[in-house]
């Protein structure tokens, strides 16, 4: 499309490119930026930088988000993995209840989880911190795992573990040679999918953290309620970092072994769409 | 090639049986494979024979019976402690490991000495002349190539019984002839006993040592390629396997040379061979090839205006006439006796609407019960 020809659509994606990437690429410029106030350009420093990795509250909030995402991540995977092995032999009808429980939990607000998970955390006298965050975390992290792991399973064929039986294998060796084996792909890629889908939640964490655990975007959170300082940039810009190399692992493992055959219902697709 | 000393039983079931609920998939089951034969297992869909071929290699526990392997009850025995293989219909191999590691599958669960897996792995690859794709995973082979990883991943456990469900379905049909000469090629080279499932008549004719048919559940008859086409057991028996003009009649009695008298409807008193036991009076039907039936222009009598057949001869209206390269195929309408096919070469010159006489020796005739067994 060129612009020429279209001035009106093209002006209104400059407009919305602009939108989304420059608030980033001012975030980028200033944690660079020696004058605090990110008014003007004061000069080039890694003041902030030094300032974010000697921060205690950034490290021990930084240290917790790394705990929880990896909690939630391995609870995830054995959910979407177990569950997945379940509804590959289950009948029709309970696949569709099984289906539609996945994408409610992709689809429903995060907020109604959160809520609903405080209350019922309260009432059972199960304590707020870092176990209550992973729980809620992997109640939506399971569910991308499944759909990822799912779709690989539809390509492998049923008569696999047959074979492997068939050629001396014991049950518990044809699980770890064959079925895991072939779902390892598939795993790896929804398991740095969930660590990233974790590792920037507000949300969930808010409601579920209690006062004593603040994962990282809960203590950038607090931060920027006193006083916007450049640290927070430098410390906004490591995360993005972070977070997008996973995904790229996660999109890369994923394009290159994980999928034989055509994925269900867009499994790509959903990939990114949280 | 090893030839069996003695005729030694490798596969003996007794009295299988198989019920999914309701449905009865194999029913009272005998029958014995010969060690080092190439034994096929043949019927429409839903026969029966993928479950007998399941209960075989232990995915399936049979309901009631006894399944013996080398004279050892496996019956209760899972899968993997039983000495026999499997070729999948779908070949089933294994996505995320190479040609290879799909071949060394069986050898690293029996933990081979690594040096004798190398040396028997490379051994398969060059037996299914897979040389050079070694370390291609299985979505980077041909169907064909994949047909042949399936064959030596299941052959170099050396099974005492190989089982190949329905192994060239999926091939184009000059795949499959080529496929087919090599399995037997091979079957004769590495001596193993096959056990061979197909709906394919033809393909199990070309490469079995005995054939059995099953039809709902029941074994129809088990016998020779050639002893099953031309002396079907069963109405059935005869359709399957091959086109039959069938001919009613009723059994007068028997003459000698094992051969039966029979009277058949519309044509007259007739001899032909058939299974012994059948009594006189009972309702038959008589069996005869296409290529067993000769056709002759059919003169009138002088005098008479329209043709008339002989006692023992049928006189018939060609229908169509079908060219197939080697031999041609010439539908026929005889009257009462409804449609009859005959197949010949290519000096018979008939055209349609032709009148003809055919006319069949009592070799070729063949005479089964009529109607279902009992």
């Amino acid at each position: 499309m060129s612009f020429r020809r279209h001035p009106v659509a093209g002006t209104m994606a400059l407009v919305v490119i602009g939108y989304l990437w420059i608030p980033i690429l001012a975030v980028a410029v200033n944690s660079l930026n020696k004058s605090s106030l990110m008014a003007r350009w004061g000069g080039a420093t890694a003041h902030w930088y030094s300032l974010a990795f000697h921060d205690a509250n950034v490290r021990t909030g930084l240290v917790t988000t790394l705990e929880i995402a990896l909690g939630s991540t391995a609870l995830s995977l054995v959910i979407a993995v177990s569950g997945s092995l379940w509804w590959r032999r289950a009948p029709a009808r309970a696949r569709a209840i099984y289906d539609a429980l996945v994408y409610a939990r992709i689809v429903l607000p995060e907020v109604v989880f959160a809520t609903a998970l405080f209350f019922l955390f309260l009432k059972a006298h199960f304590p707020l911190g870092i176990v209550a965050i992973i729980i809620g975390h992997s109640v939506w992290n399971s569910a991308y795992a499944a759909v990822i792991i799912q779709a690989r399973l539809i390509g492998l064929d049923p008569a696999i573990e047959e074979a492997a039986a068939d050629l001396g294998a014991t049950p518990w060796r044809v699980f770890r040679r064959v079925t895991l084996a072939a779902l390892l792909p598939a795993i790896i890629a929804s398991g740095l999918l969930t660590f990233t889908f974790s590792f920037d939640d507000v949300v969930t964490s808010y409601f579920l953290g209690g006062s004593s655990s603040s994962p990282l975007p809960i203590v950038l959170f607090g931060m920027i309620r006193f006083r916007i300082t450049p640290e927070i940039n430098s410390i906004g810009v490591m995360v993005m970092l972070f977070t997008v190399t996973l995904m790229c692992a996660a999109v890369a493992v994923f394009a290159l072994v994980g999928s034989t055959g055509r994925g269900r219902r867009g499994a790509f697709a959903e990939f990114y769409g949280r | 090639m090893t030839t069996p000393t003695a005729r030694q039983t490798t596969v003996r079931l007794q009295g299988v049986e198989k019920r999914f609920g309701e449905l009865v998939a194999v029913r009272s089951l005998d029958l014995d494979v010969t060690a080092g034969e190439f034994f096929s297992i043949i019927g429409p869909s839903g026969c029966g024979k993928t479950t007998t071929l399941r209960m075989i290699a232990g995915f399936e526990r049979p309901t009631a019976g006894v399944i013996e392997i080398t004279g050892r009850d496996v019956t209760a025995l899972p899968p993997y402690r039983r000495p026999v293989n499997t070729v999948f219909q779908s070949y089933a191999l294994f996505p995320h490991l190479d040609v290879v590691e799909n071949v060394a599958f069986g050898l690293r669960e029996a933990r081979t000495p690594r040096a004798e897996l190398r040396r028997r792995v490379m051994e398969a690859i060059s037996l299914v002349q897979l040389d050079g794709r070694e370390r291609a995973k299985p979505k980077q082979l041909s169907g064909g190539q994949q047909q042949r990883v399936a064959l030596a991943r299941a052959l170099i456990n050396r099974p005492d019984v190989l089982l190949l469900d329905e192994p060239l379905g999926a091939l184009d049909l000059k795949l499959r002839k080529e496929m087919q000469t090599q399995l037997k090629d091979l079957q004769r080279e590495v001596g193993i006993t096959f056990v061979y499932v197909t709906h394919d008549q033809e393909e199990a004719f070309s490469m079995s040592d005995r054939v059995a048919v099953m039809d709902r559940g029941l074994l129809e008859q088990v016998g020779q390629p050639e002893e099953v086409y031309r002396q079907p057991a069963t109405p059935f028996v005869a359709d399957f396997v091959g086109i039959a003009n069938r001919l009613s009649g009723r059994l007068r009695g028997s003459a000698p040379g094992d051969r039966y008298e029979i009277d058949i409807d519309g044509v007259g008193r007739r001899r032909a061979g058939g299974p012994p036991g059948l009594t006189s009076g009972d309702q038959v039907t008589v069996v005869i090839r296409p290529e067993d039936l000769h056709l002759e222009p059919a003169a009138a009598a002088p005098g008479a205006e329209t043709p008339r057949a002989a006692v023992g001869t049928v006189l018939a209206a060609v229908v169509d006439v079908a060219f197939l390269g080697a031999h041609r195929t010439v539908r026929l309408s005889a009257g009462s006796l409804g449609h009859l096919v005959a197949v010949g070469r290519g000096q018979l010159a008939v055209a349609p609407e032709d009148k003809v006489t055919l006319s069949w020796a009592d070799d070729d005739a063949w005479v089964v019960p009529a109607g279902p067994r009992s």
